[in-house]
């Protein structure tokens, strides 16, 4: 058999109640699951029984990639951290979160391919991880230190090389809204209070070794190229933001904002990024400014350049360098991430005078993100963000406060905007301290329980975004209708499913998506314009399917589902066709173990199908499509009375809102009533074992 | 006929690296400079035939080299190895005739993805125009009949878009346009 | 025959491969024609392992890196290894970027005052200078594995002749020397043989491969070497640069 790549062969094993380090086989034990979260659900089906709960030594977290992280495939920096989610409510059930950086490709060069990590040690530790030199060291030096501080540290025993994921005082705190950061600004969410709950700091990784390509290195280079040409900017935005002398389209929403005069102002000299013609694969890594998307054209000047994950070209995090905000805030001059993680700070408030996208909101992104990510703090997708601006306008969070406590904050400075009232309020709930601090680290579902709020208050008001289970929305229907509807039921956090916006936000004129869309999922009814909805049809059903399953495909192989799939491209000459087998050639060559496009996808739908059987069995209900699968009211509801199918108005339509889980179900061929995998799709995708486990707790159809 | 030859590749070479700087190549500027390389003697007469004869050779013998007409019927040349159609007619129109530049961006706009367009995106490159031009077209606009289909739609954040009423109805505009504006990016 | 005679021998030997025979100092004739005497061990059976390599020609080309493009992906150092080695391995990577990457060249002890990821964010990328003779890697070599390249004239560990002794890690004052510990061979920057995979790899023009030029007086070095030069080169040196 030819040799085998891409998995370095080895799962640690840490037990820290009882400081035992092992290792498993990757191959042997896991390779159905390929990595990532695939084999996070494995575990926690096979060794995390039913009502464990989070902070429980026998919960396990479990940081995993794939084969291709480490490797030059493009966009595979990311480690996936599975585990009973604290912040999901009322019970708290599997979830996932992802972190980027450096470390995934560190773990893989020292030899692993997960750590699975279970118990509490009985004193703050870390865990050192120097290729085959694994161990269980004192943190106690550490603990009460920021993520910033505990990762120099670290990098001074380990090596400037190290990747050093560490948790802040929100998690050593056992606050739920906390998470577990590495290299500077990537975070994974909602997972921070499980290492602390184990009194598990931080673990830092170092690794001298490799990863092997099985096949042959011309073939793989000439894939990666491929790769590499059919990349657009962040989230696989095809076009530019204005026109480009080589451009067909442009679309002022893209993310794709390189242009001729449009300069990394704070690069020393400043770097103009110019017209970035897709062609040039040695100017990928300036078609993205997040910062300047986000934050508006005044962002360019304080851009010192993009950042991101080991292997990935598109740079996604910006470096910003804003010296008023250091010498306003007493904070660094230079702060950097992406999306949410810049938006953090500005959030809270109600947009500034001079508008979302000006000075002020820069500085308050600054402090934001000065504080959140050494405190560790997870902000849900903004959702603890507009909790607070709704409790606080509504006199909520006045009543719910004694009054010593309500008047310890200057509430003058938060309705002026000030980001300094962040210096209040962030610490407090790192540290749990009073009534508002506690309340908002538990997460919405928790925290509207303590306060007495009906959960309906959130359902049934759209600006909050509210989904379900303590969670927002995350690309539903503004984004793709009934598609992002169905997507947004099936998980027990928010979806964290980008396969969908990527496509219907790349930028394409309705027309090429709709010639796309039939290649793709058989039929340009598939998708719609946005905002133009039309009624469900089977299509759209099947690219809800295809959006899930490359999701779970990504977050198992480690590719980055904000940036893939790649179906889509910038050139011209393709028709703007991207490759829809992309991860299937990069998956064969690299591991050896050669599958196609629909086999590789059968793999990332049996990880779908574990996933949706650790929520049944640990539910334990069969009612899934009525207890689980569920669409907040304001989905259903037009702010401003608008008619169905109107064009302008995205919300949904009850009965074809029915029609679409129907739909949905029958593609996946599940029990459509109830919403549960039947026993014939369970073994057809090798989980028999799994429907036997269910089927004696009687949740099969 | 190696005259003619030279003449042509001088002719390919100087449309291609015209639109290598974003720019499209006028006729009177590749005689130009066809004469101060010495390949021609004059502007007028025989010369000037036998120039427009080899510029339709190298239009019809080069699959990159386009020509693209204003409405004034001159046509202008680039390359489609440098330059796509799209921004070519950008270049052309914004000569020649800026308010209907904007409104042609504005209906295809609004006719192919479709969506509004925002204001700003003309002050921009390619379109470069100045705020005191912008006042100028939109006034225009709204006085002109030819131009009674270019609206507005403002977003809550108080940005300004321009959409075409033959092809969106007002409240899909509105709401697509705070969609580009506000909700995409507080849908990060 | 002393060792002496079978130097003068060879050399001989050499000045008459190149159709001289003309009584210049060996220094002298080195100077003005520029042969390398590295051509000697392709004259065949008079040439033993006794008889010192020393690299006199100059690279053809160099990689010169700007720190202040470079965003830190690493596709240079993936793109080194997976595309020549078959594998993905950054710390055998000949280009190197991750030991700077967090912190600088002067590492984790400037906290978030220095360069990278935590201070100011610049990137040194650490190329081989190619060096001029001396060639620090090359002279070091006990077993002359070090070798010119042709049509670059890069440096190139010749991995038949490479023992794994890594004296040659210790040469190098910018600490550029790899091994592969697979192999068991030392690797170094060969240049891809004129089109560099790390240049053609990165994704924002960081990377550049241009003429070759002296940068050795001009780039800090990272380390003091404390390697050894055998017994027979010093020998070499001096009876090259006596008068």
């Amino acid at each position: 058999m030819a040799k085998i790549g891409g998995w370095v062969g080895k799962v640690l094993r840490v037990d820290l109640s009882t400081g035992r380090i092992s290792t498993e086989n990757t191959i042997e034990k896991y390779k159905d699951y390929l990595g990532g979260t695939g084999i996070g659900y494995k575990v926690i089906w096979d060794e995390v029984p039913m009502g464990t709960k989070p902070f429980d030594p026998a919960n396990k977290i479990i940081f995993t990639v794939g084969p291709l992280a480490g490797t030059g495939a493009p966009c595979n920096g990311r480690t996936a951290v599975t585990t009973l989610w604290p912040t999901c409510w009322p019970k708290p059930l599997v979830a996932s979160g992802h972190m980027g950086g450096s470390f995934a490709a560190e773990l893989k060069y020292a030899g692993y391919d997960g750590i699975v990590i279970e118990g509490k040690a009985d004193h703050p530790v870390w865990l050192s991880i120097i290729d085959g030199q694994v161990q269980i060291k004192d943190a106690r030096h550490l603990w009460g230190q920021g993520i910033r501080r505990t990762t120099i540290e670290i990098a001074q025993q380990l090596g400037p090389e190290a990747s050093v994921a560490a948790i802040g005082q929100a998690g050593e705190n056992l606050v739920p809204m906390s998470v577990v950061m590495n290299s500077f600004s990537h975070s994974a969410g909602g997972v921070g209070a499980i290492m602390g709950s184990k009194n598990l700091k931080a673990i830092g990784v170092h690794g001298t070794g490799s990863v092997y390509i099985a096949g042959n290195k011309e073939e793989w280079e000439k894939i990666i190229k491929l790769h590499l040409s059919l990349l657009g900017a962040n989230n696989q935005h095809v076009v530019p933001n204005k026109p480009q002398p080589w451009a067909e389209y442009y679309h002022p929403g893209s993310r794709w904002v390189a242009s001729s005069g449009r300069k990394w102002g704070a690069a020393d000299p400043a770097i103009d990024t110019g017209a970035c013609d897709p062609h040039n694969l040695h100017r990928i890594a300036y078609r993205t400014n997040s910062a300047a998307y986000f934050l508006g054209a005044d962002a360019w000047q304080y851009t010192v350049r993009g950042n991101g994950c080991s292997s990935c070209p598109i740079r996604c995090h910006t470096m910003l360098k804003v010296p008023s905000a250091a010498s306003k805030y007493g904070i660094s001059e230079i702060g950097q991430n992406t999306c949410m993680g810049l938006l953090f700070g500005r959030v809270f408030f109600k947009p500034p005078p001079d508008g979302p996208r000006g000075q002020a909101a820069i500085e308050a992104c600054m402090v934001g993100m000065s504080l959140a990510d050494d405190l560790g703090i997870w902000c849900n997708y903004g959702q603890l963000q507009r909790d607070f601006v709704r409790l606080y306008y509504n006199g909520t969070i006045k009543s719910k406060l004694d009054e010593k406590e309500f008047k310890s904050y200057s509430w003058d400075k938060y309705e002026k905007d000030d980001p300094s009232f962040l210096f209040e309020l962030l610490p407090r709930i790192a540290s749990k301290e009073g009534e508002l601090g506690t309340a908002l680290g538990l997460g919405t579902g928790y925290m509207l329980e303590r306060w007495g709020i009906p959960e309906e208050e959130w359902t049934k008001d759209y600006r909050l975004w509210y989904w379900k289970m303590g969670h927002p929305k995350h690309h539903a229907n503004e984004d793709a209708g009934q598609c992002g509807v169905i997507i947004n039921t099936q998980y027990n956090r928010d979806a964290q499913c980008h396969s969908h916006p990527n496509f219907t936000r790349n930028g394409l004129p309705i027309d090429v998506q709709k010639r796309l869309a039939a290649e793709i999922w058989g039929s340009p009814d598939a998708v719609d314009a946005v905002s133009a909805y039309t009624p469900m049809n089977i299509y759209k059903a099947k690219m809800a399917k295809w959006s899930l399953l490359r999701k779970e495909l990504h977050d198992s192989l480690s590719l980055c589902n904000w940036m893939g799939p790649w179906v889509a491209s910038p050139l011209k000459e393709r028709g703007y066709r991207g490759d829809d087998s992309i991860e299937s050639l990069l998956y064969s060559l690299a591991t050896g173990d050669k599958k196609s496009r629909q086999e590789l996808d059968q793999v990332a739908e049996r990880i779908f199908l574990l996933h949706r059987a650790l929520t049944i069995r640990d539910m334990g209900t069969k009612e899934m499509r009525t207890r689980h699968d569920t669409i907040p009211e304001w989905v259903f509801k037009d702010p401003s009375g608008k008619a169905l199918y109107t064009k302008g108005t995205i919300h949904m339509d009850k009965e074809d809102m029915n029609m679409a889980m129907d739909m949905y179900y029958e593609e996946m061929a599940w029990d459509k009533k109830t919403g549960i995998p039947t026993v014939t799709t369970y073994q057809k995708l090798g989980l028999g074992k799994v429907a036997d486990e269910l089927s004696k707790k009687g949740l099969l159809p | 006929m190696e005259q003619q030859e030279t003449i042509c590749l001088a002719i390919v070479r100087i449309i291609r690296e015209r639109s290598e700087t974003g720019q499209l190549a006028q006729p009177k500027e590749i005689l130009a400079e066809l004469i101060g390389q010495g390949l021609l003697k004059s502007e007028a007469g025989d010369e000037r035939y036998h120039f427009e004869t080899v510029l339709k050779e190298v239009v019809e013998k080069n699959e990159d080299i386009k020509e693209i007409s204003g409405s004034d019927g001159i046509p202008c040349y680039y390359s489609a190895l440098s330059l796509s159609e799209t921004y070519a007619r950008i270049l052309i129109q914004k000569k020649e005739n800026p308010l209907s530049l904007m409104a042609e961006i504005v209906r295809e706009n609004s006719s192919i993805y479709p969506r509004p367009v925002p204001l700003d995106i003309f002050k921009e490159s390619p379109f470069d125009f100045t705020q005191g031009e912008l006042l100028v077209c939109l006034k225009k606009m709204a006085e002109q009949r030819e131009y009674q289909d270019i609206a507005q739609a403002i977003t809550s954040i108080g940005t300004i878009f321009l959409y075409s009423t033959q092809h969106l109805e007002p409240d899909y505009a509105s709401s697509l346009a705070e969609w580009l504006d506000v909700g995409q990016v507080n849908n990060p | 025959m002393s060792h002496q005679d079978e130097k003068h021998e060879i050399l001989e030997l050499a000045l008459n491969f190149v159709g001289l025979n003309h009584p210049f100092s060996r220094r002298e004739f080195l100077l003005i024609s520029g042969v390398t005497v590295v051509g000697i061990s392709a004259l065949g059976a008079k040439a033993g392992k006794k008889i010192p390599l020393i690299i006199m020609d100059k690279a053809e080309g160099i990689i010169i890196a700007d720190p202040t493009k470079c965003v830190g992906c690493r596709r240079c150092e993936l793109a080194c290894t997976e595309f020549n080695d078959g594998k993905a391995s950054p710390t055998m990577a000949r280009i190197k970027v991750n030991r700077n990457l967090n912190f600088g060249p002067k590492g984790v002890y400037t906290g978030q005052r220095g360069q990278g990821n935590w201070g100011n964010g610049l990137i040194t990328q650490d190329c081989c200078k190619q060096c001029p003779h001396p060639v620090p890697c090359a002279n070091s070599c006990p077993n002359d594995a070090i070798v010119v390249q042709p049509p670059t004239n890069a440096r190139v560990v010749d991995a038949k002749k490479c023992i794994g002794c890594k004296m040659c890690q210790k040469a190098c004052p910018w600490e550029m020397m790899s091994f592969d510990s697979d192999m068991n061979k030392a690797t170094k920057c060969f240049l891809c043989n004129g089109t560099p995979k790390c240049v053609e790899a990165c994704p924002a023009e960081a990377l550049n491969y241009v003429a070759w030029r002296d940068v050795t007086d001009k780039v800090p070095p990272r380390v003091i070497p404390t390697a050894v030069i055998p017994t027979e080169k010093v020998a070499a040196c001096i009876q090259c640069h006596k008068k």
